[in-house]
């Protein structure tokens, strides 16, 4: 553009939208530090008090861990599973290969409070069947949670082993490797950034996720995302704030080292 | 069977099988539980409990409930608002980063993907530090003297309007500069070698050509705003009832699964039809025949 | 059409000076060609002409007018770009109306240009179709067409036919020489093939690192390089190191006397032509170096042959594939004389 106040104008807009964007995570953030019980500007004073407090808090540390462990149990096993789909359907293109593909991604077609009553639904049927508790429990969790990991596995991992350039395996091959070999030395290793992107995405996705976990927690085993939003509708102080700073950090984190191995804007 | 078949045939059922058990969870979990779901929509609901049937009711009760109708108009009218503010708003941003050659590019991106990671609830609490009555605007606004007493911002349409469309706002930046990068810059320039002027060359050339990725983004961030659960429920409280809070709490709290049912399979088609709507009007608008 | 005059044009981008202190005045009707290998700064120039790009330092005229801080979307000049950039969105008819749109010619005069200027392409059948129905070489007559259909002052063209296949591009270069002829167009052609440049072009501007190394008639470039760069880009050249012991007399570092004329008594190269050397059993003329033949590769319709000459030099020597070489094909261990004309040698002094 030749007009230069313009192009000054054009920028500052965008520096006013990532301001407006990430605005909220900076005030959390911030309102953690302030001394005061409630929230109050300008802060009397700043402290790290409240992070000794939201972590040492039993329903915080609870719900920590908690969604540390569905998370991580989630992202490993819809990882495995979903690796191991991704190969069937992009190597072994058997018939159906394309129905298959799009039940494997569904899930995130369908809106997550819908899709958390749904799994709720299912559970309870298979309670009554089973005749054992399943709602509220760990398991429920995880296996609820797989329905988002693989998915994005799924997601990851295709798209990744459509992009290998097969001239690559068949090098191998001409240089004397037989097939198993010439998946496990030379194309599998191709796949590991994906691979590595799909479980910490699929870790992130899990532990920051509300909807699909609403229904399924019980007394004394919730996520931490539940437990800040039930506090929340009663109250906002420092302690929450704290609690959610923490999510940030750990969550901004798992991104940073994510990105090292996929470009996440072409993801989400 | 010729080896080829053979292998051929071998192949395929080790694919099938590969597939097998990330298939069985996702069937059997979540897409079967849909349907039950809605099937129960046209169930009959006691008082308490809900008695398997076939009848329309949930749906007559929603239509003729003029307080479900408006909770239906509300979400419609976040969403909108939402979805038109994110375009209006994002489009300068996207174009900014699609054209950019800066070394920070990635930066900025990964500032965009930031709060995408870090959770919807985590960004609700940030807005209700920023828009409560001790929040931050009503502070600003007192010590500048335009306000006295602190004005009610959150609690209100206005505060899960700002919401929501900070919480897509980055889902369309993201998928407009994708779009907008894919875009043969060269074309532009050949605009204005003809001598269109810059805003002629974005309306008549930019536009058009990104008009199915902006298609595609308005849908995305239409369906997130009106499936939102955490930043209504924050944001609104009692000032504003949305479907996806309504219909969670008909289910499990009143355990009317029928009527709560009736709601998600409304919420879901309504989504679907205007979401479909507003990217076919956009297509029409701005691609004439352009079947790929 | 009009002239263009460059002065003292420059280019930096930060710490490099992608182009440096450019002057050059093309005449109203000229067809000029920027000729050099990548990064010479041809189409940064091209660019500064268009006005997608502002110089550091310089002006540009177009007829009388200072166009240097004028927009892009004033300056008139038609570029036909390098990847042609047509609008996907639009027909090939309303690709060429839009240029027409823009400077708000009415409508009736209008379709009138759109057919005149398709008609120029033979593009006409084709007004309704989208650029992605087209192929390589109808996209690019497209860009032609709408780039003239505005009737600029000067056309521009960004390497044109680098996408084309080899066939198509000795075609297409014979047919925009022509049309440009037809309507008189300043044109500018930037390419860095050569053959493209002499074949097509009234003047060359042959850069180099940013900088002219040398301007003027084809013939003149190729049949007297300004320097070593322009001498070994347009073409080959044989080159013997040495210096000039007394006029008319030039040594080479391996003690080879070579006859030479004019009196550039500076000079410490002499370059010849492959195609001026002539391989004779005997000694034919001021130059005849003897050697061997060391390896003759067939071109079809030349032939290349390596000469390592008794004196230690290893030349090359392009033979036509006449009858009377092919009489006498020369054959690697052959004893010959590598014989030129004094006038065949052409001085450096770097």
């Amino acid at each position: 553009m030749h007009i230069p106040w313009a192009r000054c104008f054009h920028r500052l807009f965008v520096v006013l939208m990532y301001l407006f964007m990430l605005s909220p995570l900076i005030f959390v953030v911030w309102l953690s530090f302030f001394e005061d019980t409630i929230l109050f500007f300008p802060p009397s004073g700043h402290t790290f008090g409240w992070y000794k407090k939201a972590l040492t808090d039993p329903a915080f540390v609870n719900g920590f861990i908690t969604s540390l462990q569905v998370a991580a149990l989630a992202a490993v096993c819809g990882v495995v599973l979903g690796v191991l789909a991704a190969l069937g359907i992009v190597r072994y293109r058997f018939r159906g290969n394309r129905p298959v593909n799009t039940l494997l991604l569904s899930p995130l077609l369908i809106p997550s409070i819908v899709a958390g009553l749904g799994i709720y639904l299912a559970y309870l049927q298979l309670e009554n069947l089973l005749d054992m508790r399943i709602v509220g429990t760990y398991g429920g969790l995880v296996i609820a949670h797989m329905c988002l990991t693989i998915p994005w596995t799924v997601r990851l991992v295709s798209a990744s082993m459509q992009g290998l350039d097969p001239a690559i395996e068949q090098a191998a091959r001409n240089l004397g490797a037989n097939g198993r070999v010439a998946f496990m030395r030379v194309t599998l290793p191709m796949l590991r950034p994906a691979i590595v992107a799909a479980s910490l995405f699929s870790f992130i996705v899990s532990f920051e996720n509300l909807e699909l976990s609403l229904a399924l927690v019980g007394p004394g085993r919730t996520t931490l995302p539940i437990a800040i939003l039930q506090y929340l509708e009663f109250k906002l102080d420092p302690t929450i704030a704290a609690v959610s700073a923490v999510q940030i950090l750990l969550l901004g984190i798992i991104m940073l080292v994510t990105d090292r191995f996929v470009k996440l804007s072409q993801v989400v | 069977m010729t080896p080829t078949e053979r292998n051929l045939r071998n192949g395929r059922r080790l694919g099938a099988s590969l597939a097998f058990p990330a298939s069985i969870i996702v069937l059997m979990v979540m897409v079967v539980p849909i349907f039950m779901l809605f099937r129960y929509s046209f169930n009959h609901f006691d008082s308490s409990v809900m008695v398997e049937g076939f009848t329309f009711e949930s749906y007559v009760k929603f239509f003729q409930d003029p307080y479900y109708r408006k909770v239906f108009l509300n979400t419609v009218g976040v969403a909108a608002v939402s979805t038109v503010l994110a375009l209006v708003l994002g489009f300068p941003v996207a174009y900014f980063l699609a054209k950019s050659q800066s070394r920070y590019k990635s930066l900025f991106i990964i500032l965009l993907v930031f709060p995408l990671m870090v959770g919807n609830v985590v960004r609700a609490a940030g807005w209700m530090v920023i828009l409560g009555n001790a929040g931050f605007v009503n502070f600003v606004m007192q010590w500048l003297g335009v306000i006295d007493q602190p004005v009610r911002l959150l609690y209100t349409p206005l505060a899960v309007v700002v919401g929501t469309t900070a919480i897509v706002l980055p889902y369309l930046i993201l998928t407009l500069q994708s779009v907008l990068e894919g875009i043969d810059f060269s074309v532009e320039e050949a605009a204005q070698n003809l001598g269109a002027s810059f805003p002629t060359t974005f309306r008549r050339i930019v536009l058009p050509i990104a008009a199915p990725g902006v298609a595609a983004g308005t849908m995305l961030v239409f369906i997130l705003s009106m499936n939102a659960y955490a930043t209504p429920v924050l944001l609104g409280g009692s000032g504003i009832t949305m479907m996806a809070p309504a219909l969670y709490d008909q289910i499990t709290k009143v355990s009317n699964w029928p009527f709560g049912s009736a709601l998600a399979l409304v919420l879901v088609t309504a989504t679907l039809i205007m979401a479909l709507l507003s990217s076919w009007l956009i297509h029409r608008r701005y691609v004439k025949t352009m079947a790929s | 059409m009009a002239k263009v005059s460059l002065d003292r044009l420059k280019k930096q981008f930060g710490a490099s000076v992608a182009v440096s202190d450019f002057s050059l005045e093309i005449a109203d009707g000229e067809l000029v060609a920027f000729l050099g290998p990548s990064g010479c700064g041809k189409t940064t120039t091209l660019r500064m002409i268009a006005g997608f790009t502002e110089p550091t330092a310089g002006t540009i005229r177009i007829g009388e007018d200072d166009v240097t801080n004028v927009p892009v979307h004033k300056r008139n000049t038609g570029m036909v770009f390098q990847g042609y950039a047509l609008f996907p969105h639009m027909t090939v008819g309303e690709n060429v109306a839009f240029g027409l749109e823009m400077h708000k010619v009415p409508s009736a005069e209008r379709d009138k240009r759109i057919g005149k200027v398709l008609d120029m392409v033979r593009m006409s059948e084709l007004r309704d179709r989208y650029p992605r129905q087209l192929s390589g070489g109808q996209q690019q007559r497209v860009a032609i067409a709408r780039a003239l259909a505005i009737e600029p002052r000067v056309f521009l063209l960004d390497e044109p036919l680098s996408n084309l296949d080899a066939k198509l591009r000795s075609e297409v270069r014979e047919e925009i020489r022509a049309l440009q002829r037809r309507l008189g167009l300043t044109t500018i052609f930037v390419t860095h093939d050569q053959e493209e440049a002499l074949a097509i072009s009234d003047r060359m501007a042959i850069m180099h690192d940013g900088k002219v190394q040398q301007v003027g008639f084809p013939e003149v470039l190729y049949e007297k390089p300004a320097n070593l760069f322009v001498a070994n880009f347009l073409g080959k050249m044989n080159i013997f190191a040495g210096h000039v012991e007394s006029p008319g007399r030039f040594v080479t570092e391996n003690k080879l006397a070579l006859a030479i004329e004019g009196s550039g008594a500076a000079a410490t190269q002499v370059g010849v032509r492959p195609e001026r050397i002539i391989l004779s059993a005997e000694p034919l003329g001021p130059n005849a170096m003897p050697g061997v033949v060391d390896s003759s590769v067939y071109l079809g319709s030349l032939i290349d042959v390596r000469v390592r000459l008794d004196s230690g030099e290893l030349i090359g020597c392009q033979l036509p594939n006449s009858a009377a070489a092919g009489a006498r094909p020369a054959a690697p261990g052959t004893r010959v004389h590598a014989c030129f004309r004094a006038g065949d040698c052409v001085l450096f002094s770097e």
